[in-house]
């Protein structure tokens, strides 16, 4: 039987030298939920995702991927677990859209083995999903951002888990690719993945959540379902913005309330 | 009397073919292999296609126990044996002072122990050459570091051929890691790599084939940068590919190379000078190329 629980987080503390990042971090990702992490610029939300991906080491609490603790995990095992989709960022070789989601599948291989047709057949099919089969044999570098993006979902569909954890799925992303990555993940979401993202957009959160995770200098200050967590004392206490949230055909916006503007 | 000196004859060529000609074939094969295929894996390791198999201070290091190494003694095995010692030594030294000034083994902290490794070495040999005897240890030591295939002897070749072989053939069955490698570590690690294992390995596959074609043939340039530059140009970035294309067009680029060192002039021109008039206009043009490519 599937475990509810994925990800456990208890009493989590990371520091750097000069100062802490995150202080007392308690946390869970539950089978079936999107998750969205809401916060300034350095409050922790990349330590936090960077830590249960066991890029860095805790240095106190511990992390529960199912029924072990993190530590027990080889990054091999861990991608067999969770897909990480990062923001996409420039490599100098140039690889082509079918090369770079194929990576995904290096988990899934012998220390030794060559990919096989298999791997190129679950590439494809990922590439097909996404709806972006007609780039496979494109330069991955000369795509535009929103296509990039969504590049980096179909290889974390090849890795064939339930999982998605996702560093600032938008960003660099104009308006419409924006819409439409969030779009994708609510329909990857309804298919039974799920996500925690970081997101520095309300709106955003509002729109494609389950539970929204607030956090603010190192500590989570507030945990629950987008409408009761996201409001104007919120957005108050941890942005230093005055804004409105306004309902509009049963669904939640937040507008910041500032008069100032050019006409 | 006339058997007798068709034997002569026969043992004449035998002696030609098989005692000078071949190993010196073989060499440039193995050389040119290793050169290219060390460069294809550190420019993957480094997310750099600018780096060279001397980036971490194998050639460096190398190029001061082969000079040591003349100066203590006329043997030739304790030249090659301090020229192997050292290269590896040399690596050592880049990979501590790596760790040491950052505790997060990042690759630039890689490349920046390689640069004080290397300059460490260089310094070193300089001092060498400066203590040499200015009339015999002095011009061996210059000269060899110009680089030559003339040195191995079938025997020899055929025993460095073994670990220059074994690595090749290893770093050619990583090569499907490179490619996660130059996404970046933490990529890399999200995917399910074992990188600080992938990394080892590879450090230690290049460095071996790479000092013992210092230990072999002395500096030759150029051939670690270029050749996978080329192959990219031609096939993509793709590592299964890229690292036995490498090694093929690498073995045959140095034969090439050898060849018109000897018959281009009257005198034999050092492979690594030719390697290095060749590789500098070539290198020139595919950076043309590559920038198009990279943007």
């Amino acid at each position: 039987m599937e475990l509810k629980n994925i990800i456990t987080v208890n009493d989590l503390h990371f520091s750097y030298p000069k100062h802490s990042v995150l202080n007392g971090i308690v946390f869970n990702l539950n089978r079936g939920e999107v998750v969205s992490l809401l916060g300034p610029n350095g409050c922790g939300k990349s330590t936090l995702i960077r830590l249960i991906l066991k890029l860095i080491q805790p240095h106190q609490g511990e992390i529960w991927l199912e029924n072990k603790t993190l530590h027990r995990y080889s990054h091999r095992e861990i991608a067999k677990h969770i897909a990480y989709i990062p923001q996409y960022n420039n490599v100098p070789f140039n690889y082509s859209v079918l090369e770079m989601v194929m990576m995904g599948r290096v988990a899934k291989h012998g220390f030794f083995a060559a990919p096989s047709v298999k791997d190129a057949e679950v590439a494809h099919e990922s590439l097909r999903r996404i709806g972006i089969d007609d780039l496979a044999s494109r330069p991955f570098g000369h795509l535009s951002g929103g296509q990039k993006q969504m590049v980096l979902l179909a290889r974390a569909l090849t890795q064939e888990v339930n999982t998605f954890i996702m560093d600032e799925p938008v960003s660099g992303l104009d308006y419409g690719n924006q819409i439409r990555l969030l779009e994708l993940i609510s329909d990857l979401a309804n298919q039974g993945y799920t996500f925690l993202k970081t997101t520095h957009y309300p709106d955003h959160a509002l729109m494609v959540s389950s539970r929204v995770v607030v956090m603010n200098e190192g500590r989570i200050i507030a945990n629950g379902l987008p409408e009761e967590v996201i409001t104007s004392s919120m957005i108050r206490e941890v942005y230093g913005i005055e804004a409105d949230l306004i309902t509009h055909n049963t669904r939640t916006w937040c507008i910041p309330s500032s008069t100032k503007g050019i006409r | 009397m006339l058997g007798g000196a068709e034997n002569d004859t026969y043992t004449l060529l035998d002696n030609i073919i098989l005692q000078i000609r071949l190993p010196r074939v073989l060499l440039a094969i193995l050389i040119g292999a290793s050169l290219a295929v060390s460069g294809a894996a550190f420019q993957a390791m480094f997310v750099n296609p600018l780096v060279s198999p001397g980036i971490l201070g194998v050639l460096a290091g190398a190029s001061f126990g082969a000079a040591l190494g003349m100066l203590l003694s006329e043997q030739w095995y304790v030249v090659q044996a301090l020229a192997f010692l050292f290269g590896f030594v040399a690596v050592g030294v880049a990979v501590l002072i790596g760790g040491m000034v950052s505790n997060s083994r990042s690759t630039i902290m890689l490349v920046l122990g390689g640069v004080i490794s290397g300059s460490l070495f260089t310094a070193l040999l300089s001092v060498i050459k400066y203590v040499a005897d200015p009339y015999s240890t002095l011009p061996a030591i210059v000269y060899w570091l110009m680089g030559s295939l003339t040195m191995g002897d079938l025997h020899g070749v055929l025993l460095v051929s073994i670990p220059m072989i074994l690595s090749i053939l290893g770093m050619i069955a990583l090569s499907k890691y490179f490619d996660l490698l130059s996404l970046g570590d933490e990529e890399a690690k999200a995917l399910g790599v074992n990188v600080p294992l992938i990394r080892f390995l590879a450090i230690l596959l290049a460095t071996l084939a790479s000092s013992l074609s210092v230990v072999m043939a002395g500096m030759i340039g150029w051939v670690g940068l270029i050749i996978p530059h080329i192959i990219r140009m031609a096939v993509g970035p793709s590592h299964r590919l890229l690292i036995p294309l490498s090694a093929i067009v690498g073995a045959i680029f140095l034969l090439l190379a050898d060849t018109i060192s000897r018959l281009a002039l009257s005198v034999e021109i050092p492979i690594g000078i030719l390697t290095s008039l060749i590789g500098i206009p070539v290198f020139i043009i595919v950076l043309k190329n590559a920038r198009a490519a990279w943007n």
